[in-house]
């Protein structure tokens, strides 16, 4: 719903099922992607995705989900947990603008 | 929203709302998991059975069975549903269905936590605007302390023996199922749903408490294995890395390491999705490891979380690795077969862009020849295919 430009996205959320397994591992890699921008990533349960985020990532099976439970975010759908293209499309839009739907 | 481009919006739907309830039920276990390590830690030492019996230390483990375990649980259950205020009635509330039954309380405590927070919610509605300045603290307190104690004692008095009975029935159908030999036929149900992001819902939501109080009673249990168990999943990734199509093939080794030494499942679920048919071999391979345990009369002492052979090793009792690592062992084969038979051990997938090979699903499983196009189970496949997922994100 909606779009934000990657120049604005200060928080990403990725959210699984209970926030502490796949969530957590694919945050650490963003992080460690998005070192060097002012962008926060955190990791939480789908159902408690908090308010200031901008940007949410998951699951494909979890998005119906994420979309409830965060109606007014922008929810982006990956695929696959390694080198989800959908994934690396925020990581290009973060690094050099360019803007996010989901 | 996703309205616009799902072909399944009842089912992707129901789907949500199943795994929304069944996420609330893993959600009042999952934060608590390092409780469950610490008990399980300390039963596989320390009991008179495990690697370093220790009379003194053993006396941890009952405590913290019946009564850490489930408070812990009440209490983030109400945590859930009312934040602080819900969590400490909650676990009050909880200390009611500890009493009033003689097993862990875990059922109880996920009934009794977002119940009695739900009331204590209620009644600050009730009363919000309406108590006079400087009284807030007042009614606050009381009002928590007042419902979490009613609550203990209508625990202790009512619903700690129903739920008490309704858990040992429970407990005595699964019973059952093991008698019977049919415990292997969980895997159908378990594994399907396993990738729709249901495991931890039915791991720690369902599967998880009847293993606890069964490994409370006999030492161990093999329930903790029935939805946790790494091997079908490897057997998956396996196939996939040797069968799989070209394109997918580098991300494997990685998600192997993650799924079997990691313990995030979660990792080999989208393999499945692409390939739906996949889903019998994991099925297969399921039930392969669990008729594995059954026959070799394995199980763990406590919950392996996550679903890592570390975990699995760590919670496996004295006396126990043979049959633990067999059913890993057989799972992971059966399932790589399976798996690599309905990938036609690579040769479906000579065409470029086999990766999103609806045309490839097979009538035939076993069929090594070139793929025949099947015209009307396709539908899954579109939909959970990444070029989907992308245009999903287009739109969505």
């Amino acid at each position: 719903m909606g779009s934000i430009n990657g120049k604005d996205i200060h928080k990403v959320v990725v959210a699984c099922d209970a926030g502490m397994g796949s969530s957590v591992m694919l945050a650490s890699q963003l992080r460690k992607q998005l070192k060097k921008f002012s962008v926060t990533v955190e990791h939480t349960p789908v159902n408690s995705i908090p308010g200031d985020a901008d940007v949410v990532i998951t699951h494909n099976g979890l998005a119906a989900r994420a979309r409830a439970a965060a109606p007014d975010k922008v929810v982006v759908p990956f695929q696959v947990f390694l080198g989800d293209p959908a994934v690396t499309a925020v990581v290009k839009a973060i690094e050099s603008g360019g803007e996010v739907s989901g | 929203m996703a309205m616009s481009y799902t072909p399944q919006v009842q089912g992707s739907g129901f789907k949500a709302q199943v795994q929304r309830i069944g996420g609330h039920l893993a959600g009042m276990v999952m934060p608590n998991i390092g409780a469950f390590i610490a008990w399980g830690l300390i039963t596989a030492l320390f009991i008179p059975t495990g690697w370093l019996p220790n009379e003194d230390f053993a006396k941890l483990v009952d405590p913290m069975i019946f009564s850490l375990l489930p408070i812990l649980i009440g209490y983030t259950g109400g945590r859930i549903v009312h934040g602080q205020r819900g969590a400490v009635v909650g676990a009050v509330a909880t200390v009611g269905m500890i009493v009033g039954a003689e097993i862990p309380m875990f059922l109880g405590a996920m009934i009794m936590g977002p119940a009695a927070a739900y009331l204590i919610k209620l009644f600050d509605k009730l009363v919000e605007d309406r108590i006079r300045p400087g009284f807030e603290m007042l009614v606050d307190n009381f009002s928590a302390g007042i419902v979490g104690g009613a609550m203990a004692l209508f625990g202790v008095w009512g619903a700690g023996p129903v739920v008490g009975r309704l858990s040992d029935w429970a407990g005595s159908g699964v019973d059952w199922l093991i008698g019977q030999n049919l415990l292997p036929v969980a895997s159908v149900l378990v594994e399907p749903a396993k990738v729709l992001f249901l495991n931890n819902a039915i791991n720690h939501g369902v599967l998880s408490p009847l293993a606890v109080a069964q490994a409370q009673e006999t030492g161990k249990s093999i329930l903790f294995m029935i939805e946790s168990n790494p091997g079908p999943g490897l057997g998956l990734l396996l196939a996939f890395f040797l069968f799989g199509p070209r394109s997918l093939r580098p991300s494997v080794p990685a998600a192997g390491i993650i799924h079997f030494l990691g313990g995030i499942h979660e990792i080999y679920f989208p393999y499945v999705l692409m390939k739906p048919r996949l889903i019998l071999a994991t099925i297969a391979g399921g039930a392969a490891g669990v008729g594995t345990f059954m026959v070799t009369g394995a199980g763990l002492v406590a919950t392996p979380s996550p679903g890592s052979i570390f975990a699995y090793a760590a919670v496996t009792p004295r006396g126990g690795w043979f049959g633990m690592v067999l059913g890993v062992l057989v799972a992971t084969v059966v399932s790589f077969v399976v798996a690599s038979a309905l990938l036609g051990f690579g040769k479906l997938n000579g065409e470029p862009k086999a990766d999103e090979d609806a045309a490839a699903e097979t009538d035939d499983p076993t069929s090594t020849g070139p793929a025949t196009a099947e015209p009307t189970t396709g539908t899954r496949d579109r939909e959970t295919s990444p070029a989907v997922a992308r245009s999903a994100t287009a739109e969505g």
